[in-house]
């Protein structure tokens, strides 16, 4: 091994950890456990004890990101053309957004108003040819490598696992980061804290059935019995039997259960809705964000909040009269531009950061089936009222491509460098020890 | 307190298998303990009773321009492998299937088409040889080393799943300018999670060094999967859909001259060989991947890892390094060499020596937390043992796609098991599921305990569709008002007291404690107002069924009690 470098599964093993390889140790469990204790390495960080939060929003399919962020003149516009026959946007329809480090001017996908927008006042940054070396172009693997930051090897934690790891060892807090969804993503997964996948806030309770003791089953709540099962759930979870492995743990856990889901429960009542602040119910992305905002409003020291829009696979017929890529772009721009609104009434726009990602971008040329193949770098982007907004890298090539008649654009950032800068500038926290090395930083917040 | 011979029995039958019924252990305490473990450890001398294959698995249905099975499929064949394990007239052997996927945890996201996992399931049933171009269970394979046979074959076949050869890549690892493999993934996960860790589990000591993955994954270069029906179509193209059904294929050569597999010569921890075709060095290296023992060693790696793994899945966590050594040992110098069911006998087998003494002891006693899989399965047994009725029909809908109908409550239980932190075929990683403690937390045990309030009255799901706000299902559960009445009556079980009684020896095989059982005999007796002691228990009554047994069970199965096995 040449590498000097630490990665999270040497250190986390440095630190007394049984590997899973082996199963796991007793010790592994318990929250209240400083994981990083013996590890010169976090002595020496300062541990992240700010109220800012983070939204990650995952753009899942690989989007094409050519027809997110596009070329306005030159011969930059010219390739773009001439590689889209029938994709490619009209120029009336583009909507400016500035130019690039190397003077190209750049705009948005005509349903991108409300991102162009933010541009505009300075609350939004788009970051060119985001990639990593040796561009793999499966979904499933190339989505790891940026769950995990880790192109050259396989993890089974994840960045943002790594960084609750990191920063809240021993966090007694079932929902310090969240999920909005049915599977936890990889990036999510940590060592010592579980992060729960929550598929609605509706769900996230202890259901009793008491339909039949109520002669209202609509307001089953009201009677006596379902104050009946709850004493006597507590009752049966309370009682301890300290001869008895691991029995104390699954009591306890199951107290805590039902106690932060009555914190959830209440704590999301104070959120109340606005007539100015409509998210639409048919934008999938919308409703997540929902959630998320309901979750921020009810002030559950929550970090991560995580959401995923699914769908830009788009090989064939990518753009058709309605639907395909076009009508994602307006999920994404209408369901961000009311979460922002949302979150400045609210009054916690300064406390949230606000990112995409996605696992590559699409082939320059489009397909035969007026589509687009799975390709390499892309732009990515970053929201919020604590963004230094603009635009970060320069467009790439759409004529100087990877090797290997891959078709696709070159990258130029480093997709660690922007979870670097978000961990070091937004969340305050070591960047290398969660992402194995040093990545230089970026000026986007 | 000493375990006596009923608790014994009843041990082995949770352990061994899923769940020990009344009659379970009132047929095991009359043969005996001895005789029990063996029956059980010798399940191919009873006949199977698995459901017939899922339909699905031998036709194509075009979807978005790519051949797949149809819509709906894997959560069927999970249904299918759900209900063997439910109805099983072989616990052992479903147990070791369930064992087989924990430590060769692989995910259909990889796999992409989730017949492969299906098959990678009859694989480890050892009812599927990857080396047949076949799409089919086959019925039991005699060549097999799955699921209890010899773990160097084990290996060998593994490293031919074509599930596993597109989970971790290995079809794509291919000769390198002499040097290295173009994809290790396989042959580091082959040392790191499947054979031996990356430390000696009793030592302590490293097991192997980053060269020595790197020599492997050179041995393993050319072990591709291919088309059963395409052999020119390799290498195969990333992004490409997986048409099924893959098989194995040793491609030494692709095309003109060019050289997909390294011939080596190699050094794998120690030992130099080349290769002279896939047979014979896979071979070779499995045999040197078995027989690797780190200096000053009693024991070989795998032996303790194997150990380990295995005690930690049926014993108790973190079994002592006496206890891992005795089954190492076992794998070592027993006769056959490397053979499972040997390790399994030394576990089970009363008298057998320090392991089975271990699993038999106080400390191994109701002290292994549950997975999901074995709650969801071990309540089915217990309280519906004829399992999920799997009736299907296929479906073609406007939208041109062929979809697979399979019952909503099956659809419902894998929804729940994935929130619960267990979804069969989808581990979050190659490292498969972390388990003990690792299963409880409270997002889990919401998930948990709602599935079982869902089984004993009412599912209540909130379903997001696409472009819906989620929507509330509601879908009765698995227990009708007159099967729970019928059950009480058949075990005279008409009072609060008695109905206690009977639903705790049913769920939990052991007494309940003085505060727990009055607390549960309170709450059935509780007015529906609150008021204590008001409520007319009378099972004739549904209401009495619905609301309070119901209840009941909801609660008993929320208890720490029944979170263990």
């Amino acid at each position: 091994m040449s590498e000097t470098k630490t990665t999270r599964r040497e250190f986390i093993k440095k630190s007394g950890f049984t590997l899973l390889t082996v199963g796991l140790t007793e010790r592994a469990f318990f929250r209240n456990l400083n994981l990083a204790a013996n590890s010169a390495l976090t002595k020496a960080a300062a541990l992240s004890a700010n109220d800012r939060m983070l939204v990650v929003i995952q753009l899942a399919g690989g989007n094409d990101s050519i027809n997110t962020v596009i070329p306005i003149g030159g011969a930059l516009e010219a390739a773009y053309r001439q590689a889209r026959s029938t994709l490619a946007v009209p120029a009336a329809q583009i909507l400016p957004i500035g130019q690039d480090a190397a003077g190209n001017q750049l705009g948005f996908h005509p349903n991108l108003p409300k991102l162009q927008a933010l541009i505009q006042q300075r609350k939004a940054a788009v970051i060119n040819a985001v990639g990593y070396p040796n561009q793999n172009r499966s979904h499933f693997r190339s989505m790891d490598i940026w769950h995990t930051a880790a192109p050259d090897r396989i993890e089974t934690t994840g960045w943002l696992g790594g960084y609750l790891d990191v920063a809240y060892p021993s966090s007694a807090n079932p929902l310090i980061a969240v999920y909005m969804g049915g599977t936890l993503p990889l990036g999510l997964k940590a060592e010592t804290t579980p992060v729960p996948a929550i598929s609605s806030l509706e769900s996230y309770q202890l259901q009793f059935d008491t339909r039949f003791a109520s002669s209202n089953p609509a307001t089953p709540q009201l009677n006596g019995e379902y104050n009946n099962r709850v004493q006597t759930y507590l009752a049966l979870n309370r009682e301890l039997a300290p001869e008895r492995t691991y029995w104390d743990i699954l009591g306890r856990s199951a107290l805590d259960a039902y106690n932060s889901a009555v914190r959830v429960q209440t704590g999301i009542k104070k959120y109340t809705a606005d007539p100015n602040i409509v998210y639409p119910a048919n934008n999938p992305l919308a409703r997540g964000l929902a959630q998320v905002a309901q979750i921020i409003a009810a002030e559950l020291d929550t970090k991560i909040l995580y959401v995923t829009l699914g769908g830009f696979d788009t090989h064939q017929n990518q753009a058709p009269a309605q639907g395909g890529h076009p009508l994602l772009l307006q999920y994404l721009n209408d369901a961000v531009d009311v979460f922002y609104r949302d979150l400045q009434r609210l009054g916690k726009d300064d406390k949230v950061l606000i990112m995409t990602w996605s696992e590559f971008g699409r082939k320059v040329p489009q397909n035969g089936n007026a589509g687009t193949d799975h390709g390499a770098s892309a732009a990515q982007f970053v929201f919020g009222t604590p963004v230094k907004g603009g635009i970060i890298g320069e467009y790439p090539s759409l004529t100087d491509l990877n090797p290997g008649n891959t078709y696709d654009t070159k990258f130029s950032i480093d997709f660690r460098q922007i979870y670097a800068t978000i961990l070091e500038n937004w969340l305050e926290t070591d960047s290398r020890e969660v992402l194995g090395g040093r990545f230089e930083k970026l000026p986007f917040v | 307190m000493p375990l006596d011979e009923r608790d014994k029995v009843a041990h082995l039958l949770r352990r061994a298998g899923f769940a020990a019924r009344p009659e379970e252990i009132e047929a095991g305490v009359a043969r005996g303990l001895e005789a029990t473990a063996h029956s059980l450890l010798n399940f191919e001398t009873t006949p199977d009773n698995l459901d017939p294959e899922p339909p699905g698995l031998n036709q194509n249905y075009q979807q978005n321009n790519q051949a797949g099975p149809p819509r709906g499929f894997e959560n069927f064949a999970l249904g299918w492998w759900m209900n063997a394990m439910i109805k099983t007239t072989r616990p052992l052997q479903e147990k070791m299937v369930l064992f087989w996927h924990h430590l060769f945890a692989t995910s259909t996201l990889g796999v992409i088409d989730p017949r492969q996992m299906y098959l990678q399931n009859q694989l480890f049933r050892g009812y599927f040889n990857p080396l047949l171009p076949s799409q089919r269970r086959t019925p039991e394979d005699t060549t097999s080393p799955f699921p209890v046979g010899n773990f160097r074959n084990i290996l060998m076949w593994l490293s031919r799943d074509p599930a596993m050869g597109y989970w971790l890549d290995n079809y794509q690892n291919r000769r390198k300018d002499n040097e290295v493999g173009t994809n290790e993934n396989y042959a580091r996960e082959l040392l790191e999670l499947f054979s031996m860790g990356v430390e000696d589990v009793v030592a302590h000591v490293p097991n192997y060094t980053e060269t020595d993955v790197r020599q492997l994954s050179r041995v393993l270069t050319g072990w591709s999967v291919l088309p059963v029906d395409v052999r020119n179509n390799y290498p195969p193209v990333e992004g490409q859909p997986n048409n099924f059904p893959r098989w194995f294929a040793f491609q030494p050569t692709y095309g003109r001259l060019q050289i997909t597999h390294d011939f080596g010569p190699y050094t794998v921890l120690g030992v130099t060989f080349s290769s002279t075709g896939a047979d014979t060095q896979g071979r070779r290296m499995f045999d040197i991947i078995v027989n690797h023992k780190n200096p000053g060693q009693q024991q070989s790696a795998c032996g303790r890892f194997l150990g380990y793994r295995l005690f930690q899945f049926f014993g108790y966590d973190d079994p002592e390094p006496e206890v891992i050594n005795a089954l190492a040992d076992v794998f070592d110098k027993g006769t056959p060499q490397f053979t499972i069911k040997n390790m399994l006998r030394a576990i089970f087998i009363p008298g057998s020596g320090i392991a089975s003494e271990a699993f038999y002891s106080e400390k191994a006693f109701r002290a292994h937390i549950k997975s999901p899989t074995e709650y969801i399965i071990g309540t089915y047994r217990l309280l519906k043992p004829t399992g999920y009725t799997l009736n299907y029909e296929l479906v073609t809908s406007n939208d041109g796609l062929t979809r697979l109908n399979s019952p909503v409550s099956l659809n419902l239980t894998l929804t729940f098991a994935n929130q619960m932190g267990q979804l069969l075929w989808r581990p979050f990683d190659v490292s498969g599921w972390k388990e003990g403690l690792n299963w409880i937390n409270t997002t889990f045990d919401l998930a948990r305990f709602n599935w079982a309030k869902g089984f004993v009255s009412e599912f209540s799901v909130f379903q997001q569709s696409r472009n819906e706000p989620p929507v509330e299902q509601r879908v009765p559960g698995e227990l009708t008002t007159e099967a729970v009445r019928t059950l009480l009556v058949a075990n005279n079980a008409q009072t609060p007291e008695r109905v206690v009684d009977f639903l705790a020896r049913l769920l939990y095989q052991v007494p309940l404690s003085n505060a727990a059982r009055t607390a549960l005999i309170n709450y059935l007796r509780a007015g529906t107002d609150g008021t204590p002691g008001t409520f007319p228990f009378n099972i004739n009554n549904n209401v009495t069924i619905d609301n309070k047994v119901r209840g009941l069970l909801h609660l008993m199965m929320t208890s720490p009690e029944y979170q263990f096995s």
